[in-house]
């Protein structure tokens, strides 16, 4: 039975309608950021489009044909997984750093960005794949010819007069294409994943699955009773072919060489095929996804293959013999009248040529638009349509590819099987394998040897396989018979005389001979450029690379390159706004600023990651070749690194010289305290080990001061005048001081008008750096600047980091060496107020004691009474003062005063009072008379001296008992007659002296007994105070006066110091104590 | 307990040889001598003895990554330290 073409046709039209639905979903949602894709069902799904109709058709055929091999195409990706873990890994990681967008631009990234290797890459892959889309094609166009029963490749549309011929493989090829295109083709940018793309494979590849199974079950078991029941009843009728169909039938004698050459064409298959190394590596979202798909990819394949085997014995059960095997799957279902299950075996077809064409497409035409096209039209300046043709030119290229494909299938599609289609590619792709494993794992392997070996390997393939295939329709033709000019050693099929192989061992024996022969020996004897060496240590050493965070640039811009410069070349590519975009998300990263210029250092990076950009649109190639041009057009190259020490580094680390450098350094600097040596010696250290002309520090005291030129070492040395040369560069180290960064001009020439040092350069200096001194976290203390008048491009990050450290080391001695200096000041400082204050104290000492000389002795003998006077300063000078002055043998005179204040002033007052009461003692005056005197000639002095004094004057007649007395504003003097208890305070009205220039005292007399005793004292006594703060008071001094009044005048005296201790327990006293005893004896 | 050991056990074998270990065991046992003891046409309960050794031997390979990715999977240490030792 046959199904209504229209029908057929418009459920073909819907499946299709909603695969693109799905596509739009998951771009809808990767927009969203809630990818649909990126997960390891997907990607292990996707992965799955190595099924391709040859799997759905084909295996069945081959399966029924030459039996059990057909699991080897399927059990060679499954061994594969195994090495997922460490190849693909890798290869993935290389790809995502590099903005990788296909196999060719993967080979010739490795062997430095080499365009006629991606060119050889993309003829190889352009070629290969001619046979598989043709295989796809032949597939669909078969089974829509078995479905709807039209065999003439005309259809009769309904309503047309006459028959419209329309060829369906063309409209098929057609079809295919447009799906590349909106599918692979709607932006530019390759090594983007698209994921509506890969949604639509990923459902693909279940319909596949589930129509293949479904067929499965119900030829098993509806047609059937079982795998069992199909195996008895096929042993049965056909004993001998089951035996060949289940062993590894030995042809002639190739032994098991059919075998082993299936599963190695296969394990190359999974990732070398362009369209395998798409979804695998491109299209990859997460490395953990490797994880899940390792297991998962074979699952899909066993579960796809179990039912292979049932379906293709059932064929040949049901048709007696396995002509039209391939069909098996959709003819079957067909002849037992079952129209859905045809229709689903029909649709899964459908879905595996589809999903193969739209990713094999668009990962060709990336090819070809990278590695064939660019190379042309990077020769064209950059204009302004330059994204709309590319991406247009990528169009057209998918179109290119499936038509090529359709031509093949065209001229020999009819005259052979599927498989055999398919391993043409098969055997294609595996040129790629030397190349990409030595890239991957062999240091030496090299661009001549990746090139020879695939071209090689290449041509043997064209001639032993895709030439043969051509005439497989004329197997009689002379060069398949007899050889390329009658020699029958360059027989195609059996080259060099090698018979006895199947033609797939004998081509893979040959190629891969000619083509890892070819690369290693070409490897091993020429050398590798500057830029493969590079990428070596990116593909072979990246994971050590990557773990040194701080890797030094080994090559500089010669002319530096702006910000806008590179957004306006790479928008010329993949447009302004994605270029606006991209540049700034990788200056974030790097934590610059757009608006400032890009530091020197940071431009081979920034040039890095506009090549890579560029990559994912245009292929690496291509991108290495637009930036070259573009920066000889600009006049500026990359170029290596001047090496400071003109030595060879064996790494990357920090060389033995620049040890040596900073190890002579720090001698100098510990070597001597003095600054200017060590700047002199620092200098010349620097101009002797590199090649520089004139070096300067110049250093500022204090922040607030100007710098000045300390030290200047050079070639010409002249004095720094205004007009000097280095005066131009004081914008350079003034920017410096401010942000501590160092400041430097690789190339004179490279400056700006605005910044012109017109001086400087007709001195012959090419270029200068100027670096701050400074300590952490401090300011700045100067600037050493350095000229050099040979080498542009001195002043490499290395150097510069050298010449830090060293101005770093020159601001610690700076800083040590000021330390010293305020530490010495300090100590000197320290020295001489201890030798002030020792002689004030010995001044001290000695006007102590000369104040206590100035007390009397001893006091006056006079009969029937007894004195005793006593002072206890608590200073070393005071102001307590008393006296005797023995007027006759009756009569003494006794005073006692205090000097405010224990000042030097006060005891000098004091020494003044005692020479104007000795110098007055002799006069008559009676004590308020002899106060009023004093008082008129102190007060000038006591006012001036801002002092004033207090004093009781007593005068005492033996002969008459009579004390008579005054009182300057002195405490109260105590007198406890004899067998009384209590005691009298003697008063007498009178101010402080020195308060007026003239003042009236009071004057009181009283009269004496024997036994009677008279204190005098000062504030000491009864102001001494307790530890809790209490003072002893006048009650307490009478008391003890009582209590004592029996003992000898000295004796009492002293008692009252013991008094006074006592009570504040403390042996010196707070004040000044100062008293007198009286002791009437007589 | 078995279940502990066995996990314990592929956690130890879990490394960058382990994988290579299978990838040529796989190859070997796809190649000549290998083949040759299966390719004989006896049957097993009707099943043809190269048709039972492929499709067993597949089920299990598939068995065997899968025990050792998700061993590899549930301690993340472990995934860690292996990721530095394969690259």
């Amino acid at each position: 039975m046959t199904l209504d073409i229209l029908y057929v046709a418009a459920v073909g039209i819907g499946y299709t309608g909603f695969l693109f639905l799905v596509a739009w979903y998951a771009r809808k949602r990767a927009n969203q950021g809630r990818s649909l894709v990126s997960n390891p069902y997907v990607y292990s799904l996707s992965i799955a489009v190595y099924c391709t109709s040859w799997t759905f058709y084909g295996s069945v055929g081959k399966a029924a044909t030459s039996g059990i091999d057909f699991l080897l195409i399927y059990l060679g990706p499954s061994l594969t997984a195994f090495s997922w873990f460490y190849i693909l890994r890798r290869i993935i990681r290389i790809s995502k750093d590099n903005n990788v967008s296909s196999i060719a631009d993967f080979i010739s990234l490795r062997y430095g960005n080499s365009q006629l290797l991606g060119s050889l890459v993309t003829l190889i892959a352009v070629l290969g794949v001619m046979p598989y889309i043709a295989l796809q094609i032949k597939a669909v166009v078969t089974s829509f010819t078995l479905i709807s029963g039209v065999t003439h490749r005309t259809i009769l549309l309904p309503g047309a007069d006459a028959a419209v011929s329309v060829p369906t493989g063309l409209t098929l090829a057609l079809i295919l294409s447009i799906f590349g295109v909106i599918f692979g083709a709607r932006r530019l940018p390759s090594a983007e994943r698209h994921e509506g793309l890969i949604a639509a494979v990923a459902f693909e590849s279940i319909i596949k699955l589930v129509s293949l199974v479904g067929v499965g079950i119900f030829v098993t078991w509806f047609m059937f009773d079982g795998f069992g029941d199909i195996l008895h009843q096929f042993q049965t009728r056909f004993p001998e072919l089951f035996e060949r169909l289940f062993t590894l039938h030995q042809e002639q004698d190739t032994g098991f060489i059919p075998s082993s050459t299936m599963l190695l064409l296969s394990m190359g298959a999974i990732i070398l095929l362009p369209r395998q190394f798409h979804v695998l590596v491109v299209e990859n979202a997460d490395l953990k996804h490797i994880g899940k798909a390792m297991w998962l990819f074979p699952t899909y394949l066993f579960l796809i293959n179990l039912f292979i085997m049932p379906i293709a014995l059932a064929g040949i059960l049901y048709y007696g013999g396995n002509t039209g095997a391939d069909y098996y799957v959709i003819s079957l279902p067909l002849s037992a009248g079952n129209s859905s299950i045809a229709l689903l075996a029909f649709l899964g077809g459908l879905s595996a040529a589809a999903g193969m064409v739209m990713i094999e497409s668009v990962a060709i035409s990336t090819m070809l638009l990278n590695n064939l096209f660019m190379p042309i039209i990077v020769r064209i300046t950059p204009k302004q349509w330059f994204p709309v043709l590319l991406i247009n030119l990528k169009r057209l290229a998918i179109f290119m590819v499936v038509f090529l494909g359709y031509f093949y299938y065209r001229t020999v599609g009819d005259t052979f099987m599927l498989v055999n289609m398919g391993l043409i590619s098969f055997l294609a792709a595996i040129q790629f394998l030397p190349a990409l494993l030595g890239g991957l794992y062999w240091q030496r392997g090299n661009k001549a040897g990746a090139i020879t070996g695939m071209l090689l390997g290449f041509l043997v393939w064209f001639y032993t396989l895709l030439l043969p295939s051509f005439f497989t329709a004329d197997p009689d033709s002379t060069i398949i018979q007899q050889g390329l000019f009658g020699q029958s050693l360059l027989k195609p099929t059996a080259l060099f005389g090698l018979t006895g192989m199947d033609m797939w061992s004998h081509a893979l024996f040959w190629s891969m001979l000619f083509n890892i022969g070819a690369y290693l020996v070409c490897s091993l004897i020429l050398p590798q450029g500057e830029v493969e060496k590079e990428q070596v240590r990116r593909f072979i050493g990246k994971f050590e690379v990557e773990r040194r965070k701080e890797k030094i640039e080994a090559k500089r811009l010669s002319k530096p390159v702006t910000i806008p410069q590179f957004i306006a070349l790479m928008g010329k590519f993949i447009g302004p706004g994605e270029a606006q975009k991209a540049m700034a998300g990788y200056l974030k990263e790097r934590h610059l600023e757009s608006q400032t210029l890009v530091p020197e250092f940071e431009l081979p990076a920034m040039k890095r990651f506009v090549e890579r950009t560029l990559a994912g649109s245009v292929g690496a190639a291509a991108a290495g070749a637009i930036m070259d041009s573009y920066l000889s057009d600009m006049g500026s190259r990359m170029e290596s690194v001047y090496d400071i020490f003109s030595t060879v580094r064996a790494s990357l680390d920090q060389s033995r010289e620049a040890l040596y450098v900073r190890l002579k350094a720090s001698e100098i600097i510990n070597r001597t305290l003095d600054l200017q040596t060590i700047m002199d010696e620092l200098l010349q250290l620097l101009l002797k080990e590199f090649k520089l002309d004139a070096a300067l520090i110049q250093i500022r005291s204090s922040s607030d001061e100007p710098l000045t030129v300390q030290s200047y070492q050079g070639t010409d040395r002249r004095p720094i005048t205004p007009e000097h040369w280095h005066q131009e560069n004081d914008p350079y180290i003034r920017m410096a001081m401010i942000d501590q960064e160092t400041h430097f001009v690789n190339d004179i020439k490279n400056l700006e008008d605005i910044i012109a040092m017109p001086k400087t350069a007709a001195e012959g200096f090419v270029s200068f750096a100027h670096i701050p001194i400074f300590r952490e976290g401090e300011e700045s203390l100067g600037v050493l600047s350095v000229y050099s008048r040979t080498i542009v491009g001195l002043f490499t990050e290395e150097f510069i980091g050298l010449l830090s450290s060293l101005t770093g080391q020159l601001a610690q001695a700076a800083r040590i060496v000021s330390e010293m200096q305020a530490k010495d000041r300090e100590r000197k400082e320290k020295e001489q107020a201890q030798l002030t204050n020792a002689r004030v104290k010995r001044d001290m000492e000695i006007a102590e004691q000369i104040q206590l000389s100035l007390l009397p002795d001893k006091p006056p003998e006079l009969f029937g009474v007894e004195l005793a006077g006593r002072c206890w300063p608590a200073a070393h000078v005071g102001g307590d003062y008393y006296d005797f002055f023995k007027r006759d043998d009756h009569t003494i005179d006794l005073l006692i005063a205090d000097v405010s204040g224990h000042s030097v002033g006060a005891a000098l007052i004091m020494a003044e009072v005692r020479t104007l009461l000795r110098a007055h003692a002799g006069n008559a005056a009676s004590p308020s008379g002899i106060l009023n005197t004093l008082n008129s000639m102190l007060y000038e002095d006591l006012t001036r001296a801002e002092l004033f004094i207090t004093m009781f004057y007593a005068r005492y007649s033996t002969a008459t008992g009579r004390l008579s007395y005054a009182n300057a504003g002195h405490n109260k003097p105590l007198l406890h007659r004899f067998g009384q208890q209590s005691c009298q305070e003697l008063d007498a009205e009178g101010m402080i002296l020195g308060i007026k220039p003239s003042m009236v005292f009071e004057e009181c007399a009283i009269n004496l007994k024997m036994g009677d005793t008279l204190l005098f004292y000062t504030d000491g006594i009864p102001e001494a105070a307790s530890t809790h703060g209490d003072f002893l008071g006048i009650d307490a001094v009478c008391q003890h006066l009582g209590d004592q009044s029996s003992l000898p005048a000295d004796a009492l005296a002293d008692s009252f110091h013991d008094l006074v201790n006592r009570y504040t327990s403390s042996s010196t006293p707070q004040d000044d104590i100062s008293l007198v005893v009286m002791k009437i004896v007589a | 307990m078995l279940r502990h050991h066995v996990k314990q056990l592929l956690r130890r074998l879990n490394l960058q040889e382990s994988w290579v270990v299978f990838f040529v065991l796989g190859n070997v046992m796809l190649n000549f001598p290998f083949l040759k003891i299966f390719n004989q046409p006896t049957t097993i309960f009707g099943f043809p003895l190269m048709y039972l050794y492929f499709t067993i031997g597949w089920a299990v390979s598939i068995g065997v990554i899968y025990l050792f990715v998700t061993s590899r999977e549930t301690d993340p240490f472990e995934q860690q330290h292996d990721d530095q030792e394969q690259l």
